[in-house]
């Protein structure tokens, strides 16, 4: 949410030469924090550190010198108390007294990566802070002031949950009557509340937070799109899905997403991707409305013309999801011989060709649901450049790429079953895909440590067995040491794979095997 | 997948293909989220060179793996070391008939109750040989049946579990040419005689039994030289006890 752009035109010269020491200071001091920096880089918070993009605030009236944490703490609490007086000030200046302390006190808080959020609390600044929400008050007294808990926001659990108080006026300053940046700079402080506590979620819920951060996705201006939409994804990231339920019931939300999908700038349409990505995994009536408006269409879409990383996560993982979710999905809006669907399988190439873990482990995850669907799915991935690709992934990636991987090669050799019949299997698939050597892989799913991975393993070396045509497979499966993969679980701790193991061996690998060789 | 009971002879859970959905704080999504928040933070806080090095710390976690051999349950940091940890200590391999345990102790026990004349000849005189497989447990049976009961009973081990699995065909394969090979000049009789395999172990003890037993006279069966590192049969009277034969014969692939 920060814009460097934005501060680096604002800084005077002098200053900027400073900064880079403290840069440089700030890093090494960061570096030795090591875990908490960890913590704090993987929370779904975000500081805000040079305001709401097109708002004109100072930012760096004063020296920004890098201070030790503990100067920075003691600053703080005086701050506080600064803000304490000018509030209870009367007389001439006292609007600009309190905008004044109050800006003092949000600088404090906006420096460093690690803010002062114990030392304010401390202090008491939460109550003051949500004096200053009182309606009525100036926009650049509420900007201030929302700006402050926006950052206090930012801590752990414990410390978030000192904002309680200051959670109801945050929500009502959301109200279409608000200004847009001030509305904006409560929904941030309402984002991070949310961010990584389900409780406090559920307050927010009940203090009724959801519909006036749906109706700020809905209008055009860029930010607040994008702030109202970041805090709304955290606010309904569940697990209850309640709130994705009542998310996609509000009146045009469907639309506004269906909009910025189509049209937003990548950022907008990230922090839109992400709400569908909750949306689609927790609400089974989302999923459906989302599959039935042309929400596929367009995820297929922005994949294919996008390479910016950020985007291409949650888009890539809400089409996962609402594959998963939906089986209208692959038979009927991506049914075989429709334009969408094989764009569709090449940007799941796409992603599989990318450097990215991430892409590469979740597209290989939708190709597998794909690969799950009928017949004819199966020849269109099957006859597509996927399959040189997956064999070599399967060879090759790291081990959660393997094993997604394997779950298309899998599922391209078996018809889908109805109900308990026996599955059948796609010879020709089956037959080509040994040939070109995807046995050793899935024998090495085997012999990994992972029960999932070895289950896999183990149900495709019965689909050579069974399946090779002229009782070949027995063999193949000789040949890549995958006898000596099975045996390993004669003596492992789980009696399922020992089970199939064991079965397996005794009827494919019995007395009789290899006897009529010699 | 999902478990099929249609044949019932076999419970194999074949391959069905199914769509896998998952929950959003699903461990399977933890990379992609992670990379969110870190992409983010990184434009802020010019992350840039630690950022590798920060996914890799975090990922690390997920990736830690433990042992699954029974007994064993090491733990290990990833796949690939699960893998090296697995080759150092699980594959104790027999030399005589190639069949593979996972602890070298395993191997030992196997090596005196299939390859050792001396082990069923006492079997056949009524001392506890058999010892429980499970270690520090310390009971011995007279049968390999009773020792297969207290498993099942005592330490819950499946009735179908086999500690004397039918040799593999792969190992069939190497012993039968093996035994073709015209350089070596070994009795056929009793490297067949030597392979318990082919022979009940009631048998083999019966025809152990006949022999003389008493305790300076040597046995008349000399084990077959299959390979080099073949059980040559020593003495009674220099044997140090029933483990000692095995050391011989103990290879680790």
């Amino acid at each position: 949410m920060a814009d460097p752009g934005f501060s680096s035109t604002k800084r005077d010269p002098i200053k900027s030469s400073v900064g880079n020491a403290a840069g440089i200071r700030r890093r090494e001091h960061a570096v030795t924090v090591g875990k908490e920096r960890r913590e704090s880089l993987v929370r779904a918070k975000r500081l805000c550190r040079v305001g709401i993009s097109d708002v004109e605030v100072d930012v760096e009236s004063d020296m920004m010198i890098d201070e030790e944490q503990s100067i920075l703490e003691s600053q703080t609490s005086l701050a506080v108390q600064n803000l304490k007086s000018a509030l209870a000030y009367q007389g001439k200046g006292a609007m600009q007294k309190r905008v004044g302390a109050l800006q003092k006190l949000r600088r404090l808080l906006s420096r460093s990566e690690f803010p002062p959020v114990e030392s304010a609390l401390k202090a008491g600044a939460v109550a003051i802070l949500a004096q200053c929400l009182s309606f009525g008050s100036p926009d650049e007294q509420l900007l201030e002031a929302a700006w402050c808990l926006t950052n206090i926001a930012a801590g752990n659990p414990e410390e978030t949950k000192a904002l309680l108080p200051a959670l109801p006026l945050l929500i009502a300053h959301l109200g279409e009557k608000s200004s847009s940046p001030v509305a904006e700079q409560c929904a941030w402080a309402l984002g991070n509340v949310a961010g990584d506590d389900e409780e406090l979620r559920n307050v927010l819920l009940i203090q009724g937070a959801l519909i006036p951060l749906a109706r700020m996705m809905l209008p055009y201006r860029r930010s607040t799109v994008r702030t109202a939409a970041w805090a709304l994804s955290n606010l309904i990231k569940g697990p209850n899905p309640k709130a994705a339920n009542e998310l996609i019931c509000v009146d045009g939300v469907l639309d506004a997403i269906v909009r910025h999908l189509t049209k937003a700038d990548d950022e907008s349409a990230t922090e839109v991707a992400w709400v569908v990505v909750y949306l689609s995994a927790l609400s089974n009536i989302a999923t459906s409305m989302l599959v039935k408006s042309d929400v596929l269409q367009l995820l297929v879409n922005r994949l294919a013309t996008s390479n910016s990383l950020q985007l291409m996560i949650p888009v890539l993982r809400s089409l996962g999801n609402l594959i998963a979710g939906d089986s209208h999905a692959t038979y009927t809006v991506l049914s075989p011989g429709l334009a969408v669907t094989d764009n569709a399988i090449q940007v799941m190439i796409k992603c599989l060709k990318s450097e990215q873990r991430v892409l590469k482990k979740e597209a290989a995850w939708v190709l597998s649901n794909i690969a799950a669907g009928s017949v004819e799915h199966k020849q269109l991935i099957y006859s597509s450049e996927a399959v040189p690709l997956l064999l070599h992934l399967l060879s090759a990636a790291p081990f959660d790429i393997r094993k997604e991987v394997a779950y298309i090669l899998g599922n391209l050799c078996v018809a889908p079953t109805k109900g308990d019949e026996k599955s059948s299997l796609i010879l020709e698939h089956l037959v080509s895909l040994v040939e070109k050597g995807c046995l050793p892989g899935f024998i090495d799913l085997v012999r990994s440590a992972d029960i999932e991975a070895a289950r896999l393993g183990l149900q495709f070396i019965e689909l050579v067995l069974r399946g090779m045509p002229n009782g070949k497979g027995p063999k193949l499966v000789e040949q890549e040491d995958g006898i000596e993969a099975m045996e390993r679980f004669q003596f492992h701790e789980n009696e399922d794979l020992r089970t199939m193991a064991n079965s397996l061996v005794d009827k494919y690998f019995g007395e009789d095997y290899g006897l009529d060789e010699l | 997948m999902d478990v099929e009971n249609q044949n019932p002879d076999s419970e194999f859970p074949f391959w069905k293909p199914i769509p896998r959905r998952f929950q959003p704080d699903s461990p399977f999504f933890a990379i992609g989220n992670l990379e969110r928040e870190l992409l983010v933070k990184q434009v802020a806080l010019e992350l840039t060179e630690e950022k590798e090095q920060l996914e890799d710390l975090i990922q690390e976690d997920v990736r830690e793996v433990f042992c699954p051999i029974v007994g064993c349950g090491a733990r290990l940091a990833s796949m690939e070391d699960f893998e090296n940890h697995y080759n150092a200590r699980h594959t104790a391999s027999c030399s005589v008939c190639f069949r593979v345990y996972p602890t070298s102790r395993l191997l030992s026990i196997h090596v005196s109750e299939a390859h050792d004349s001396f082990f069923q000849a006492k079997v056949a005189r009524g001392y506890d040989m058999y010892e429980c497989l499970v270690e520090g447990c310390g009971l011995k049976f007279k049968s390999y049946k009773s020792r297969h009961q207290h498993l099942v009973d005592k330490h819950k081990f499946p009735t179908s579990f086999e500690f004397f699995k039918k040799a593999l065909p792969s190992k069939k394969h190497r012993m039968k040419s093996q035994r073709k090979k015209p350089s070596h000049s070994h009795k056929e009789d009793t490297s067949g005689m030597m392979e318990v395999e082919n022979a009940a172990i009631d048998d083999l003890v019966s025809a152990v039994s006949k022999l003389n037993t008493s305790d300076s006279t040597p046995s008349s069966i000399s084990f077959g030289r299959r390979n080099p590192k073949g059980m040559t049969f020593v003495p009674r009277a220099v044997q140090h006890g029933k483990g000692s034969n095995s050391d011989s014969s103990v290879t680790k692939r």
